[in-house]
């Protein structure tokens, strides 16, 4: 908060405003180095990956070449190959593209749809949030872990789409949860009713006032999400269960290690996507982190 | 005055949903305001005045909430008209001004889009015409740099300045009928004579209606041209301003007024209302519901079924309790 000063003229009105909470954000990345370097790292990958894999065709990169099985790091292959002969450099690429893509994906879905529900059910309250809320604790008593296996083993030719749409069912509910309960809060602020005496009608309250008032917690909670889903899917197919072989992911890179073998002799294969997958994490937690302390006007560095 | 009232409030009754069953917090209450008149409604927290205002406005959870009776704005019946019709009424014809003006301003809206809330809602206006009117707006209830303002956010506002605002909303579309729930109650005493002296102001301006709620006599003997004061959820006395303050009937009204602090009198102690307003779900639903804050007076003074009494023009008392009432240390001095 800027320390209020005699104001003179108009050039001193102004630098007392208070900060918008964009130039917020901006100044607690800039005091937070880790962030700020996490940030630009973090685009940068993200940056490199999309516009690098545009020019890599999935077919051609996961075509079984057995002549090059197991080819150790060299200039024709930058980090070698795996046992199909397959160059882990462009699998890195597209593993990344799409767990990165997986976890956008399944942090927007969940969010629209756990915030669109939990903001109804949070403003109306009564049935509304009855309805809601008794769905939401079905879907969390339901074994989701049990549902997503069984069904990627039953559906053929799983792919990314698919991945997202089954991981989508189940990961709302928390974010609902959360909405919900912020926006009961916030409905019974004076702001809401003074509103309505206005004659504007509901949707708008809740679009136009209720909704920006809860987007710090919004933006702060799908950042941190981000990394949570990546997590989610790599593990699953290392377990597996997720993307098959013919979709690279930074999971099924991993998995290869599955195999003693490779797992001691040929690290090539697994540890870059390992290194990749630990480098993303810590990035988008260093800057969730950052965003919930400028929501926070208590926790501000900056 | 006009021969029509212009709000008419009939047997109205608001009940609110606890476990299941509905318990009236404003019981049977009937009012008139007519054009360019202040009623004042006085009483104690809890005796259903806000549940009031807010069922005028229909701004209670339409979920647990039942309301009966009825309404009329200009003839119109609100309480039988959708969300959507009520939303052109509230508003354009007829305006809130909330306790706290602190969170009855959007923290995230600059004070700008606030105020044009309502033009947007209600006028046909282009933003260069909403933005005049503001500025105008803001001028009018007296922020020195509507300019400047214009462009602020809530909290960078003094508690005066934003209740100017929170004014300045209410009046926007130039509504006919205005409740004003508290206006004073969160700001500090200087500020509220200001705020007090822009309401009346404005009042004077636009021939408004206004319905100020408060339990501050002082604001009601400033404002009021008639005053009900109110006390569990029923209307126990209602009068003109003068008569009220002159020769107050009802022995809540009485204890009330008697527990004014006074630097007159040489008195040593503040009259206290005994025991507390019986809560929504044990309220006596039969007899005088003031009773068993007076014991001291005997249960055949009461009516069993106490209703409104015009004891002179236009002054109503509930109940007959009023003829026998005496506070207990004047008690000897009425035998005698």
């Amino acid at each position: 908060m800027a320390t209020p000063a005699v104001n003179n003229n108009n050039t001193e009105i102004e630098k007392v405003k208070s900060p918008s909470g964009f130039k917020i954000i901006v100044r607690e990345f800039i005091k937070d180095k880790v962030a700020l370097i996490s940030l630009i790292l973090f685009l940068g990958i993200v940056l490199y990956v999309y516009i690098y894999s545009m020019g890599l065709d999935t077919k051609e990169v996961t075509r079984v070449d057995i002549f090059n099985q197991f080819q150790e790091p060299g200039p024709v292959h930058w980090l070698g190959t795996d046992y199909g002969g397959r160059d882990v450099y462009n699998q890195l690429i597209l593993g990344a593209r799409n767990s990165l893509t997986i976890g956008i994906a399944i942090t927007l879905i969940t969010s629209i749809i756990g915030i669109a529900l939990g903001l109804l059910a949070g403003y109306y309250g009564g049935w509304v949030d009855n309805v809601v809320m008794r769905t939401v604790d079905f879907v969390l008593v339901l074994p989701a872990l049990m549902i997503i296996i069984v069904y990627v083993s039953i559906v053929p030719e799983f792919d990314v789409r698919k991945f997202i749409f089954i991981m989508s069912l189940f990961y709302w509910t928390s974010k609902c949860r959360l909405i919900r309960s912020k926006a009961l809060a916030e409905r019974e602020h004076e702001y809401v009713a003074a509103s309505k005496t206005l004659g504007t009608p509901d949707w708008k309250i809740m679009l136009f006032q209720v909704l920006p008032n809860l987007s710090s917690i919004i933006i702060v909670n799908m950042t941190l999400n981000l990394a949570g889903n990546i997590g989610i899917e790599t593990s699953l197919t290392y377990l597996g269960f997720g993307l098959p072989e013919s979709v690279p992911s930074l999971g099924t890179l991993i998995s290869y290690s599955r195999n003693p073998e490779v797992m001691e002799n040929k690290p090539w294969v697994w540890l870059p996507a390992a290194i990749l997958i630990l480098v993303l994490m810590l990035c988008i937690n260093f800057i969730g982190n950052a965003l919930k302390r400028a929501a926070d006007a208590r926790q501000r560095l900056g | 005055m006009a021969n029509q009232p212009l709000l008419q409030i009939k047997n109205l009754t608001t009940s609110f949903r606890i476990q299941d069953e509905y318990y009236p917090a404003v019981d049977n209450v009937s009012l008139n305001v007519n054009e360019n008149e202040v009623l004042a409604i006085v009483g104690e927290s809890g005796c259903g005045k806000s549940a009031l205002a807010l069922s005028i406005m229909r701004l209670h959870n339409e979920l647990n909430t039942k309301l009966e009776g009825e309404v009329n704005f200009k003839g119109q019946n609100l309480l039988s008209l959708s969300t959507a019709e009520m939303n052109k009424y509230r508003g354009k014809e007829m305006g809130m001004i909330f306790q706290d003006p602190l969170t009855a301003l959007n923290p995230l809206m600059r004070i700008g889009q606030q105020i044009e809330e309502a033009m947007r809602n209600h006028l046909d206006l282009s933003d260069a015409e909403m933005k005049a009117r503001s500025l105008e707006l803001l001028k009018k209830v007296g922020i020195p740099n509507p300019e400047r303002t214009y462009m602020q956010f809530p909290h960078e506002l003094s508690g005066g300045m934003r209740q100017r605002v929170v004014i300045a909303i209410a009046i926007s579309c130039e509504p006919k009928f205005l409740i004003a729930d508290e206006p004073t109650t969160a700001l500090d005493v200087t500020i509220q004579a200001q705020i007090l002296d822009l309401m009346l102001e404005l009042q004077e301006q636009m021939k408004t209606g206004i319905i100020l709620i408060t339990h501050d006599l002082g604001v009601v003997a400033e404002m009021a041209d008639r005053v009900a004061v109110m006390y569990a959820g029923q209307i126990v006395e209602i009068a003109d301003v003068y008569t009220l303050f002159r020769n107050p009937l009802h022995p809540y009204t009485r204890s009330l007024f008697n527990s004014i602090p006074s630097a007159a009198e040489g008195s040593d102690r503040l009259h206290v209302i005994q025991g507390i307003v019986p809560s929504l779900k044990n309220l006596p639903r039969t007899g005088c519901r003031f009773s068993n804050r007076i014991p001291w007076i005997k249960e055949s003074a009461h009516e069993s079924n106490p209703t409104l009494h015009e004891v002179e023009k236009d002054h109503w008392v509930r109940c007959t309790c009023y003829q026998d009432f005496h506070f207990p240390g004047d008690a000897e001095a009425e035998k005698i």
